[in-house]
């Protein structure tokens, strides 16, 4: 009993050490889920309109961080558009432009295609840090009241939108 | 030359010089200087932001100066961070519930090997 108390020991540590190896934390977790969207007053893309924190509540909505400059929102981009024309489905995306410049990304959206039922610009990336944001594209879902419900880090696809986050729009349609 | 060699191998410790902190009395650039090495770049993340060219890093460089500038303290500055970044922004974790274990484990090991060592005789 006595000599099996250091392989305990070791088996434990050993445990707890690997189970961290193999749990994939590449996304970190937001401390801004179950609270309101930060407080912004951003222009829209392009306009001289002001569009603030408040004009986003009332429905419940995607609202995805991008750029022309991020290599994973030219991935994720088909995938925004074939979104936003599904009727069933039915959700505003709101795009926020981070660190961009307006012109760029009018052409972007000229070319590609435009998701969004509103674009705003934020051009230093203040709103961005109040939104946690630390690599585009990142997609948060809130609700009608503007609570944050979800945040997804990285491209979306029709893969992990079906598996994240549509249950998470049903469920909050209910 | 030694001095030249002695330089390259500095390198690694060298703070990025921000040429924007002139405006700030000597113990505001120092609470900036503190702050920035010990919150964590999260895109390169094995960086500190003072140490990171990262674009994001510079961007919090710069929200820190100016809060600072505004006389904020470091507590004020690190929790403004935790609340948009999470815990993990910071280097040093906060003492609470889910890193209790984290904190105190080294006090237990070290319990556990004095008391293995007065076992076995050392004294």
């Amino acid at each position: 009993m006595k000599r099996l108390l250091p392989i305990a020991i070791f088996l434990g540590l050993f445990i707890l050490l690997a189970r961290s190896l193999f749990v994939p934390q590449m996304d970190l977790p937001s401390p801004l889920i179950g609270k309101q969207i930060p407080s912004f007053s951003l222009n829209e893309l392009g306009k001289s309109s002001t569009v603030t924190h408040q004009d986003l509540l009332g429905d419940i909505a995607l609202i995805n961080i991008w750029a022309t400059w991020c290599v994973g929102c030219e991935i994720e981009h088909d995938f925004l558009v074939e979104l936003s024309l599904d009727q069933d489905l039915d959700i505003p995306i709101i795009g926020i432009n981070w660190k961009d410049r307006d012109d760029l990304a009018t052409r972007w959206l000229i070319q590609k295609g435009n998701p969004y039922s509103k674009i705003l610009s934020d051009p230093i990336g203040n709103t961005a840090i109040d939104f946690g944001v630390y690599g585009a594209p990142e997609t948060f879902l809130i609700d009608d009241q503007g609570i944050i419900h979800y945040k997804h880090i990285g491209p979306m696809d029709r893969q992990n939108f079906e598996q994240d986050i549509l249950p998470r729009i049903v469920a909050l349609r209910k | 030359m030694k001095k030249v060699a002695l330089m390259y191998l500095l390198l690694p410790f060298q703070v990025v010089p921000d040429d924007l902190n002139t405006n700030l009395t000597a113990t505001q650039q120092e609470l900036y200087q503190g702050i920035i090495q010990e919150v964590r770049c999260l895109v390169c993340q094995n960086q500190s932001i003072a140490e990171s060219n990262a674009e994001l890093a510079k961007d919090l460089r710069e929200e820190i100066f100016q809060q600072v500038e505004q006389g904020r303290n470091e507590a004020q500055v690190k929790s403004y961070l935790q609340e948009r970044y999470g815990d993990f922004v910071l280097y040093e974790p906060s003492f609470k519930q889910s890193t209790y274990f984290l904190w105190l484990s080294p006090i237990l090991i070290l319990i556990l090997i004095l008391g293995w060592l007065r076992k076995i005789g050392v004294f």
